[in-house]
């Protein structure tokens, strides 16, 4: 049982370095949780990841995990608000620069050629997700289907992805 | 802050980001996708030239669905407004996750909920490209856009340009075009 106090800390100092996107996590949590604090095994550890990944949240995630298995639900609670805490806090900052900065023109301009790269990076997410994760035709129908279903017909998309998942399991998909 | 027309209650940014944040599985850009529905198309909240802004700001500061809902929140109510929309988007992922370390520590094993992620993934991505045409029919419509958010698609993808660099190009690109119709006036 490590003390919360000590998780608190360790989890805000992760989530400070925390800024470049989810993928710096992985070898940062693994060197501290289980190279230096030996809090998880390797095994607990890549077993973590996976549970992470099957929530909507974040990576970061992981600290909910890490955090339980160090001091319970508390140790959980408290990895997950401090791991949160500085990027929220950042981003409260940032969004209320932007308010204030938003008037003067060389800001607006600025932020007019942001827009369309913006949409060429929302595309390459999803290439980027297509290409880890279509591999069979099958994926390629329920992709098409999906695509067909959100585009043209006003089903709320959160039913989309659960009636997928629900296909997925009674099919047995693997 | 804005002049608030009308104020959005508290209770229904909750219950919004409480929502997205218990059914949008897939992470990441399929929450802004699913933001972008609700909060954008539907509601109306805020205009889409912001919320792109927002998501650009997202990008930089690593975990973007969480950053999407703090901006959203914010400029709606402010820092309680963004406080309480990060916060509701992370309980169900919270609740979801101590749930599933109580029963991994206890029985050693992940539960097997690979075949639902195999039927949702493909889903998933379908909904953020439907997205990304909504936003380049509004916002890389002409040729010029359309060839800057294909550059920053291609930059991405093929050369592994990071996003904070391809955004700050386009930035560029914007105060140059800026400047140049400024000159010409």
């Amino acid at each position: 049982m490590a003390g919360i106090l000590k998780i608190c800390w360790l989890f805000l100092k992760i989530g400070v370095v925390f800024f470049g996107g989810g993928y710096v996590l992985i070898p940062l949590l693994h060197r501290i949780m289980v190279d230096q604090l030996h809090w998880l095994s390797l095994r607990e550890f890549l077993d973590g990841v996976a549970l992470s990944q099957l929530t909507p949240g974040p990576l970061a995630m992981l600290a909910t995990f890490a955090g339980y298995k160090a001091a319970g639900f508390f140790g959980a609670l408290a990895a997950t608000v401090c791991i949160f805490f500085p990027c929220t806090a950042l981003m409260l900052f940032l969004s209320s620069r932007y308010q204030k900065f938003r008037r003067v023109e060389a800001v607006n301009h600025f932020l007019d050629g942001i827009l369309p790269a913006v949409v060429g990076l929302v595309f390459a997410a999803a290439f980027n997700l297509g290409r880890t994760s279509l591999s069979s035709t099958r994926d390629f129908i329920l992709l098409g289907a999906g695509f067909a279903v959100l585009q043209f017909t006003a089903i709320a998309p959160m039913a989309v992805i659960l009636g997928a998942a629900v296909v997925g399991l009674l099919l047995k998909l693997s | 802050m804005k002049k608030d027309i009308q104020k959005i209650p508290l209770s229904q940014i909750a219950a919004t980001f409480f929502m997205i944040g218990a059914t949008g599985f897939g992470g990441g850009m399929a929450i802004v996708a699913l933001v972008e529905r609700r909060c954008v198309l539907e509601k109306k909240w805020l205009p889409h030239d912001e919320f792109l802004h927002g998501l650009a700001f997202g990008q930089i500061l690593g975990p973007f669905s969480l950053n999407i809902a703090t901006f959203v929140g914010y400029y709606l109510r402010g820092s309680i407004g963004g406080i309480l929309a990060a916060t509701a988007f992370i309980a169900p992922s919270f609740l979801l996750v101590t749930a599933l370390s109580y029963l991994y520590f206890r029985f050693h094993q992940v539960p097997q909920l690979n075949s639902a992620l195999l039927g949702s993934n493909p889903v998933v991505i379908a909904l953020i490209v439907v997205a990304g045409i909504g936003m380049a029919r509004r916002k890389a419509a002409r040729l010029e856009t359309a060839a800057v958010a294909a550059s920053a698609f291609a930059a991405s993808v093929l050369l592994g340009v990071s996003a904070l660099s391809v955004l700050l190009l386009a930035g560029c690109w914007g105060l140059w075009k800026g400047w140049r119709t400024g000159r010409g006036r």
